[in-house]
């Protein structure tokens, strides 16, 4: 366990009734934790987490099964978990006692489905007067198309930041993974932050209705002022402009990633493998000239063309595979290293080997902790990316197994005796009677 | 003189974060982070060098005429923040910086590692004036390490976090592709996102404690740790993730989701496997046999134990025939109307003006009183039903506020602002 394990967390004595499921929410809610609030997540046997059963990351030689896959367990730990069929009556009430004794109530369900449970917010408050409630539908809870649902994808698209990755002429290239449910996480967590922040300032709880989809919209400002204001359209020649600031030939206008510069581009590194790419950008003509040192001055870049960013985008291709011609004799980290020694920024591209194994900086700011998985053994897990001196995040739990901390939770937060817990088991509340008990759920009881 | 554009029944009430008082020394890489916070209804005192940030230079432009003061970039970043212009590498505009953080609860800053206690006015140097200070930085690579003074852009940290690993084309639909670094400048809403859960952390520890703390921050950490199942699935089997067009890397070849509809638009459908049972495969087929598009999915083979997940191929192909027939809004709006989780490939020319977004109060009249014009400025993700986001005034003009803080708060008089601006501090 690491040392900041044993500072204060700035969530203490805050508890989290955590229903969702998928990414953006655990992802939410894995925040709350690792910032040191009791999470509790909520779930069912026989309507899994898409992630528990998540086929690609079971390591081979770990017994396949819904506690055995590596991505449930990075985007749910520091998480209890409990297993209660919500559809009951007594399920539901039992889950109502536990919002009586939290503070936070999250889920990203689609919209008004807690409410269809009779766990709306007005009902919740009944339980828990000042409790926060965060919900993460993918349109939100009003408007017209609240009832739509979406997975990361889907709201990538209908964001618009989709159609802004690619090449131009060329189909969207999009995000290869779900930005979406990595931003919507955050965003969860932002929310639950805020009202909790709210609540301190003025003893008030409140709803906060998030739209995964809306927060994608929201990282496109630049461009939507472009539009409202400038009248400019989306699709138009160049755009979007693939890794560069323009695109050769297209009209020289701001594409919203900072200012123009050029070069402004990715190129093959040494060795030509799948990954063996840097990029390389100049914000200014000084810059240019050092990278051109850096080079070797060859004859090509002293042409006098080149001296400006005007004619540095004039000239774009011709300079790229000058520039290419360079890199591609030497090596990703080594190109980094000449070209930073010399205040000229360049980066490898690095895959998820590159950053776990080659990257001496995440390796030097602790940016994964290993820990003791039940079925995944000494597991990495990663950090927090910011350090707070005196209450530090921290992963100190593995995700829970399902169901794995009923007898606790039940017994000792809601003070159930343990024949009401067997026969909570027996009745079909706390596991599907059809479905075979893992291990450790029977080992709990007496 | 500020823009009241609220949303919700509350509207009046003032944001989550209001009494909270934010110095913001922070340009592209932290202003995102700021915004949030004002928009919120913390007090955010953006500080400038004298004749402004650079971040003023960054296009698109009003009109496309630039000038410090017409900057849409900067606009969108610096909502709902006062701004005071102070040389803080003079010595009046050290005092008075310190002046400024004797009455703030958080400091955002951005400079390069080691600036601020080089001015005396790191953290060490703030907090005994301050005790309960918060005091975020957030910087490319944090405070320490071999990285920490490199430079870097949004292009080289969606390089080295990993982004661009993961964002492509399939070999068939562009050959050779580079890695593709999606655009808008995410690496700084990344950490911006990331920053803001650790300032309010440490707001809430304030709370409950009294003390006050540093954060040291990172962008590098925040990219690296973004892009979801990539270093799960290398960690899980040693794997390393291949491009797809338009849909999640993977290390293996999965079906294409990003289906062209007529009219040269496209439709994501996301993984089939998240959402395709028997029963919504039925549904599918039907709607298609709507059309005499269904081919032969009406089959039964189909709806046998596993016959999706062998045949799921095969049922991209024809969905892709049915799709071409149709458009983007038929097809996404349809498939939703039918419990599918799709969505068209939008652009800001369809977005703005979508109703439902209307109707959720998304389009914010922002007023510019100095133009005498009013403009549509994004809204918010979250509705906070109990204490509304909000943007309070349009992004402050060149030493807007020095007058109001400097003089109104911290007691200057109008003579010293008169030396101080002459002297080139303010």
């Amino acid at each position: 366990m690491n040392v900041d394990s044993k500072k204060p967390k700035p969530l203490d004595g805050i508890r989290v009734v955590d229903f969702t499921w998928v990414r953006a929410g655990p992802w939410a809610a894995r925040w709350l934790g690792t910032l040191g609030a009791d999470v509790i997540k909520v779930e069912w046997p026989e309507n899994l987490d898409i992630l528990r059963q998540n086929r690609f990351t079971i390591p081979p030689g770990v017994e396949p099964g819904p506690n055995s896959t590596g991505q449930f367990a990075d985007t749910n730990a520091n998480k209890r978990g409990i297993s209660i069929n919500t559809r009951t009556e007594k399920g539901l009430d039992l889950v109502k006692q536990l919002i009586g004794v939290s503070d936070v109530v999250i889920e990203n369900f689609s919209s008004r489905i807690m409410r269809r449970w009779g766990l709306s917010y007005e009902e919740m408050r009944k339980l828990r007067p000042d409790l926060v409630y965060v919900s993460m539908a993918g349109f939100g809870q009003t408007g017209r198309h609240h009832a739509y649902s979406t997975m990361g994808p889907s709201a990538q698209a209908l964001s618009g930041l989709t159609f802004l990755s690619g090449l131009p002429g060329e189909p969207p290239a999009g995000w290869g993974w779900s930005y979406l449910d990595d931003t919507g996480g955050m965003y969860g967590a932002m929310c639950a932050l805020t009202a909790l922040r709210h609540r301190n300032a003025t003893g008030k709880g409140q709803h906060v209705d998030l739209s995964q989809m809306i927060t994608g919209i929201t990282l496109s400002g630049p461009a939507f002022l472009d539009r409202t204001v400038n009248g400019r359209k989306s699709k138009r020649e160049g755009y979007p402009p693939g890794n560069r600031s323009v695109w050769p030939g297209a009209p020289v206008l701001n594409n919203y990633r900072g200012p123009i510069m050029a070069p402004h581009n990715a190129y093959r590194t040494k060795g030509g493998g799948y990954n063996d790419w840097c990029v390389i950008a100049c914000t200014s003509d000084d810059e240019w000239t050092k990278l051109a040192e850096v080079m070797g001055r060859p004859a090509w870049s002293t042409d006098s063309k080149l001296q400006t960013v005007g004619g540095r985008i004039q000239h774009q291709e011709d300079m790229d595979s000058g520039i290419e011609k360079w890199t591609q004799t030497l090596e990703k980290y080594e190109l980094m290293e000449l070209c930073q020694n010399s205040d000229v920024r360049a980066m490898p591209v690095q895959s998820s080997e590159d950053r776990v194994e080659n990257d001496p900086q995440l390796r030097h700011r602790g940016m994964y902790t290993q820990m003791e998985h039940p079925m995944l053994g000494n597991w990495k897990f990663q950090n927090a990316p910011f350090k707070l001196e005196k209450s530090p995040a921290s992963i100190d739990k593995p995700p829970p197994m399902i169901g794995q901390h009923n007898r606790e939770i039940f017994e000792n937060l809601l003070g159930l005796t343990i024949n009401e817990i067997t026969d909570a088991y027996e009745d079909g509340t706390f596991w599907p009677p059809t479905m075979p008990k893992f291990p450790y759920i029977q080992e709990a009881l007496p | 003189m500020t823009t009241e554009s609220m949303q919700g029944p509350q509207a009046d009430l003032p944001g989550p974060l209001d009494g909270i008082r934010v110095l913001e020394l922070a340009d592209e890489k932290g202003q995102f982070c700021g915004k949030l916070m004002a928009d919120l209804g913390a007090d955010v005192i953006k500080i400038e060098p004298p004749g402004g940030q650079n971040t003023r230079l960054i296009g698109p432009f009003l009109a496309d005429k630039p000038s410090r003061e017409t900057s849409l970039s900067f606009w969108h970043y610096n909502t709902s923040k006062r701004g005071v212009t102070l040389d803080l590498n003079s010595k009046e505009g050290q005092r008075l910086y310190r002046e400024l953080a004797r009455t703030a609860d958080v400091v955002l800053e951005t400079q390069p590692p080691g600036r601020m206690p080089d001015l005396g006015l790191g953290y060490d140097d703030l907090s005994k004036l301050n005790p309960s200070l918060i005091m975020c930085s957030l910087t490319p690579f944090g405070q320490n390490g071999p990285w920490r003074d490199f430079l870097s852009c949004d292009l080289l940290h969606l390089a080295a976090g990993g982004q661009m690993a993961s964002s492509g084309y399939d070999q068939e639909d562009v050959p050779d592709a580079p890695p593709i670094a999606p655009g808008g400048g995410n690496a700084w809403h990344i950490a911006g996102h990331y920053a803001y859960i650790g300032i309010l952390a440490a707001l809430y520890h304030r709370d409950m404690t009294g003390e006050g703390q540093y954060i040291d921050a990172s962008i590098h950490e925040a990219c690296a740790l973004t892009t979801e199942g990539a270093i799960a699935i290398y960690l899980s089997t040693g794997e390393v993730v291949q491009r797809h067009t338009g849909r999640h890397a993977s290390p293996d070849m999965s079906t294409r989701i990003q289906l062209a509809t007529k009219g040269g638009d496209w439709v994501n459908v996301t993984r089939s496997g998240s959402n395709l049972t028997p029963a919504r495969l039925k549904v599918l087929a039907e709607w298609m046999d709507d059309h005499g598009m269904a081919q032969d999915l009406l089959d039964e083979k189909y709806y046998a134990p596993d016959g999706i997940l062998e045949n799921a191929f095969h049922i991209t192909d024809v969905m892709a025939q049915f799709f071409e027939q149709m458009t983007q809004s038929e097809i996404w709006q349809g498939g939703q109307e039918r419990d599918f989780p799709w969505g068209g490939v939008r652009t800001l020319d369809d977005i703005i003006g979508d109703p439902h977004l209307e109707e959720r109060e998304f389009f914010v009249e922002v007023e510019h009183p100095e133009l005498g014009q009013s403009f549509t400025y994004p809204g918010a993700a979250a509705i906070y039903n109990g204490s509304p986001w909000k943007i309070s005034r349009r992004a402050p003009l060149v030493g807007e506020h020095n007058q109001e803080i400097l003089c109104g708060e911290l007691g200057v008089s109008l003579e010293e602002l008169n030396l101080l601006a002459e002297s080139g501090v303010v």
